[in-house]
Formats: structure tokens, sequence, C-alpha cells
């Protein structure tokens, strides 16, 4: 049950409400305290301050500190962040010169720097003074130089899509793997395994009937995911659910293959449940999850391509972000299918070979 | 009061013995830190390599000095590496649609002109599957932009309508470091103390109810409450390992911790309680150590990012931040930030460690009283 019903639901509800649902657009710095100190006092000063306050990406701006004793709150919780507008920030800006506003952060929160410093920029980059309310800007606005405007094209993910590639991927490797390799580890400690190696049943048939049961629990889980990612999150998967499950199934069954080798090496079931965590880890850094893989340095980006994982998370983002057809991903397809076909080769030859070790 | 002591030390040795028996448990102890710094490197190495070489197309269908100056710039960015000069915006697109390059850049006709009139504009279609990288593509563009603009200014551009960027945004960080992703290394030995004290518990409880050993300890002349003070006593002396061989990677890495190391190794103790309170209430109700394992280790990764280990919980969505409050880890994650990163002082952390140790107090007893009646 936990790796049908629970693994499903609790990887897809914890990522929907970090990241959030359609429907839940929300500006990251939009409720962080912030310190607003103007030393310049003017009136375009206030303008910057008008500007930002009146934004939905700074409704948290706290008046009535000054420099020092911000800075000294600054660490403590209270704000996370100060902003500075030094003396002659107008006289900067009437002759010409760049005017400066310092940016004081609690650094020690990851993200919240860099995310405030790009939104602040955004807003100071388009300021105009001599306009007494600034005009709103457009995500294509904010991410233009003055002088030259960067018209972004190229489709944007609603929802919770790229989540959706990302749960999807890892619950079926997580269950699978737990449920092959660890299934049989345990089947190995109680002693059933060596029963059903006395019965009149081949090694294939075994391992065909193991991955027959998976790939029924893999269906029931992709629809869970699917049916929480859509209803609960608002995911809108580029593509038909023949072609997610077809993909799905796939990463299941390279897990379940990669499963078979691990549990021909006669591991016990906790140190399956302990590879297995660092198998996830490993992804995490190497198969393109959190970085791209053709980010990738050195020895990193040769660990990468040589992961069929790599591959089947390129083939997910490709069908399910941007409606390619599956059939035209081949060289995804090719070597997801070569590698299946390796692992389970693999696998039947270990366990063929090991028979009398694994039930002793 | 001496005998609970006596009985609860012979528990820890034995508790530590027994692990220094299991080479799978040791090696899960050790490889655990070494595992999530290993991690930690390969993503930093790819955000902070000094070349990025994003595979991108330009088509210049302007063809003026001022569109082959934006080119020169794009070409020497150290974000995208041009791949190819293509002659239509069409031919641009479809690179990028049969996924030969991550993006494709246009120079729109009439650009030399329109920048001396201040109104130009770029054309970038990016493949937004590649998060990071097209985010890299639009940075390029950026930079490039921004460079040109810069130039045309400092040459004092015949009257044109562009100029510089009015305000320019000083950061000064408050820890005086410069920036990197090390504010993700605090997080991590938050992690490891949770990870390792839900291993604890696995080896504490489940596997000697799966041995029957549990049963034979409870019936020698020890108290219950040897047994269990002896158990937490070993996950504490384990986190203080743990905690001395993080600190001593984070060293080797490159880290400097300015914070009290007293206060540091209290910090990660208090979360291996609370973790081992939470484990011991799980325990209670599934018995099997693998089950147990895989239930904590699919617990750990959301914990990621809700418990602010990868991403400041202030960042989250409001569920997302809901939860993290929620959370004792968040405010033990967040506490040896503030010591390790910022060198805060005790009074900085002092509701981050009330609030974990309140939670142990509550959890603690109910988690043994449940670990007692399912014996």
């Amino acid at each position: 049950m936990i790796s049908l019903v629970v693994l499903p639901l609790f990887f897809t509800v914890s990522l929907g409400a970090g990241q959030g649902g359609a429907g839940t657009t929300f500006s990251p710095t939009a409720h962080i305290p912030i310190a607003w100190v103007d030393e310049d006092n003017t009136l375009a000063s206030f303008r910057l301050w008008q500007s930002l306050s009146t934004s939905k990406d700074f409704s948290n701006l706290i008046q009535g500190y000054t420099e020092q004793g911000a800075l000294a709150q600054l660490g403590s919780k209270r704000i996370y962040a100060v902003i500075v507008v030094p003396q002659g920030f107008q006289n900067d800006l009437e002759s010409g010169s760049q005017a400066r506003v310092i940016l004081y952060t609690d650094d020690s929160e990851p993200g919240v720097s860099d995310q405030i410093q790009a939104t602040l920029t955004s807003y100071t980059q388009n300021f105009d003074p001599d306009v007494q309310v600034q005009p709103y800007l457009s995500q294509l606005q904010r991410q233009s130089v003055a002088g030259v405007a960067i018209v972004t094209k190229g489709a944007t993910f609603a929802g919770f899509n790229i989540g959706l590639t990302t749960v999807l991927a890892i619950v079926q490797i997580f269950a699978g793997f737990y449920e092959i390799a660890g299934g049989m580890s345990r089947e190995r400690e109680d002693g059933t395994y060596a029963r059903l190696l006395v019965s009149p049943v081949s090694i294939g048939s075994i391992m065909l009937g193991k991955t027959l049961f998976d790939i029924l629990l893999s269906i029931i889980r992709t629809f869970t995911v699917l049916g929480i990612s859509v209803y609960a999150y608002g995911a809108r998967p580029n593509t038909d659910v023949l072609t997610l499950l077809a993909l799905s199934l796939i990463v299941a069954l390279t897990t379940m293959g990669l499963g078979f080798v691990v549990a021909a090496l006669k591991m016990g079931a906790r140190a399956v449940v302990i590879i297995e965590f660092f198998l996830i880890l490993f992804l995490f850094a190497f198969s393109g999850l959190i970085i791209d893989s053709n980010l990738l340095v050195g020895v990193s980006q040769v660990i990468s391509n040589l992961l069929p994982f790599s591959y089947a998370f390129d083939a997910l983002k490709r069908t399910i972000l941007l409606g390619r057809p599956l059939l035209s991903l081949t060289f995804d397809l090719e070597y997801l299918i070569g590698s299946i076909l390796v692992f389970y080769a693999l696998a039947f030859i270990l366990l063929h070979y090991s028979r009398e070790r694994l039930i002793t | 009061m001496m005998n609970f002591v006596r009985d609860t030390v012979a528990i820890t040795g034995k508790e530590l013995k027994q692990l220094r028996r299991d080479p799978v448990s040791l090696v899960l102890t050790i490889m655990f830190p070494i595992l999530l710094i290993g991690i930690f490197i390969v993503i930093v190495s790819a955000f902070s390599a000094t070349f990025h070489n994003v595979p991108v197309v330009v088509a210049d269908l302007d063809g003026t000095p001022a569109s082959n100056a934006l080119l020169n710039k794009i070409t020497q960015s150290r974000f995208v590496h041009v791949t190819q000069l293509v002659q239509t915006e069409d031919q641009a697109y479809q690179e990028v649609a049969n996924g030969q390059v991550i993006g494709a850049i246009v120079i729109p006709q009439g650009f030399g002109t329109a920048l001396a009139a201040g109104d130009a504009f770029v054309i970038i279609s990016t493949d937004n599957s590649k998060l990071t990288s097209s985010q890299f593509v639009n940075e390029a563009v950026n930079e490039a932009a921004q460079a040109l603009v810069t130039q045309a200014t400092q040459q004092g551009g015949v009257g044109f309508g562009l100029k510089l960027a009015p305000i320019e945004v000083i950061v000064r960080p408050l820890s005086g470091r410069p920036p990197t992703g090390d504010p993700i290394l605090p997080g991590f030995l938050g992690m490891i103390a949770i990870l390792g004290a839900f291993d604890d518990i696995v080896n504490a409880i489940s596997r000697e109810r799966e041995r029957g050993t549990f049963p034979r300890l409870a019936l020698s002349p020890v108290s219950l409450l040897a047994v269990y003070s002896g158990k937490m006593f070993a996950t504490v002396v384990l986190t203080v390992l743990r905690t001395a061989l993080m600190l001593l990677i984070f060293t080797l890495y490159g880290l400097v911790v300015h914070g009290n190391l007293i206060l540091i190794f209290f910090t990660t103790i208090l979360i291996a309680i609370f973790t081992l309170s939470v484990g011991l209430t799980i325990s209670a109700r599934i018995r099997g150590s693998a089950t147990l394992t895989v239930l904590e280790i699919a617990m750990t990764f959301p914990l990621f990012s809700l418990a602010g280990t990868t991403n400041s919980p202030l960042l989250l969505a409001p569920g997302g931040k809901a939860i993290a409050d929620s959370l004792p880890w968040t405010y033990g994650n967040d506490a040896l930030r503030r010591l390790i990163y910022l060198g805060s002082g005790f009074n900085a952390v002092a509701g981050d460690l009330a609030i974990l140790i309140v939670s142990s107090l509550i959890l603690l007893p109910i988690a043994i009283l449940l670990s007692k009646r399912t014996m």
C-alpha cells in the first residue's frame, strides 16, 4: 500500500504545496518583510517607493527605519532585506548619471537574496522619475534592458506540468525499485524464494510474473499521480493519456530491470532500501531533475549521458511539456528500450547462475 | 538514579557496538554526508562553471553595424554557444522545435534604426523544458543588450533615445561572503541529522523487534525508561559524530564556519531528538524495518524543499509555507544557517531551539507510550 498509494500521494501533494498549482499565482517576494530607508527624501525616491509598494511584488515594505537601525534588525528574522536610497539619488537621475540603490540582504536564506535582487532590478531598470505613477510592467518588460526590449517566445507551462513530469518519474522509480528488488529480497529473507525456485517455474517466468504484477501497479500509480496533478493542482499535460502512460511504463520497466539486477546481487531488504535512496539522490544530481543535464561538466556529463533515466526525464519533458509525439523521440526511446533489454538480460543471467547462492 | 544512569550507558554502549557490527548501517552513517556533499558539488559546479555553452542559433535579419555589434556580444557570452547563423526567423525557431538547440535569438530587420530611436527589440525563443538553460539564454541576451547600450551611450550616442538603466542596484550581503551556493550547506547538515536519526530509530526499534531481541531487553533487569533513554543517548552520540564529520567536510570544502560550535552541535542534537520522536511514533504503526526505512526516506525528500534545505521557506507558495511553518525541522535548519553562515549568537536562534525543544517534549512521551504499547 505504501508504494501504491502513499508514495504517489505524498510526493504529488508535497510538491504541489511547495510550488502552488494552477490559479495560485504568487510572487515569492510579496510578503517578505523588507525595510525601506529613504535618505534622499525627494520626489524621485518617493516615486520609487510608491512604484514598489503598490506593486504585487513588494507588499511588505516597512518604513520608519534608519539605515543603522534596519541593519541591526537584519538577520533577526524581523526583516530579510533593507533597501537604502542614498542621498543624491534624485540629483543623479536629473543629471543623467546612473543613480544607486543599496540592497542589504540576509543571505543566509537560500535563494532569497537573488530573488529580491532580481525583482528589484526589474523595477529599477525601467524606472522613470518623471512619471508620477510608474506603468505596470509586464513580465516581458521586466526582462528587458532600457533601450532594448527582449521579446520571449516558446511554450510556457501552465499549472503543475513541470511538477507532473518530476513526480511521475520519481514515484515510478522509487516504487518500482522497492517492489522488485525489495520484494525479492524479502522473499529470500522469508524463505519463499527458495520454494519458488524448487517449484516447476522457470527464472524467466518468475521475472515475467513479477514484471506483469508491477506493470499493473505502475498503471494505477500513473493514474493516481495524473489524477491528483490534474484535478488538485491544475496540471495540463500537452500530450494524450496513452503517450503519458506508455512513457511512465517505460520508466517503470527500466527501473524494474535495474531492480532485478540488484536483487540478483543477494542484497538484504534493508540494503536494497538504502541503495534506492542513493539511486534517487544520484538521479537528482545527474539526470536533469535539478539542473539540465547539458549544463553538467566533465565526469558528471559522462555519467548523465550513460544514465537511461536522463533520457526518460528528457522524453517525459518533451512530451508532457512540449507536446512532442512519442515516436519522434527516437534516440530517447532506443536508449531506454535498449537499457531495459540489457538490464533484463543481465538480471536473467545473474539470477540463473546464482540460483544456489540466492537460496542460502 | 545511579542504576538508571548505569543502565542507560549500558544500552547506549550496546547500540553503538551493534552499529559497528552492522556494515550496512555503518556505511549509511558515513556515506550520507559524503554523498550529499558530492551532489551539492556537482550541482554548484554546473551552475558556477566559467562557460555554460548552451547551444543557440542566431538569425540576424538586420545586417547593420548595430546588429553585428549585438551578435558579437552574444558570441562572446559565457552563457551561450552560437552553433549556427541562420537566414530566417522560421529556420531559427525550427532548430529549437527539433531539439537541436536550446534557444533561437532573432535580431529583427530595422534593429539598428530602432536602437537609435530607443525602441529596439530582440526576439528569443527557448526550449523551456530545459529550465536553467533557457534562463541562461535570456541572461546572455540581456547582458549583450546591456553591454551594447552602455557602449552606445559611452560613445556619445548621437541623440539616441536609449539610455543606461537609470538605477543600479548594489547588493551587500549580511554575511559579507561572496554569493555562492553555500547557504544550502547548513541545511544539508540538518538533513543529515534527520536522516541519521530516522535510521537510528529503525536500528533501535524495528530491527530489534524483527530479531526478537526487544522483548528480551524488556525482560532484563533494566527499566524501560533506561532502554529508551539509552537508545536516545546512542542517537545523540551518533549525531555528534555525524555533525563533526559534516563540519569537517564543510571546512575541507572551504566553508568558514562562523558560529559557536557548541550551539551547532546542540541544534543538530535537538533536530535528531525530534526526528527520533517522529520515527518512534511511526514505528509503533509500521513494524517492518525495510518498510519503515522506505517510508522515512520518502518523507525526507519533500523535506529538502519544505523544511528550507535547498530553498528558503519564504519563497514557497502559501500552502507550502504553511506546511514549512508547522514543521519543527524548518526551525532547526534555520537555526543552523544563522549559526554557521551568519555566525549569530544564542539570542538569534533561541526561538528556533525553543520550538524544537517544546515539540520534542510534547511528542517524545507520546511516542514512547505508543512504542511501549506495541512492543
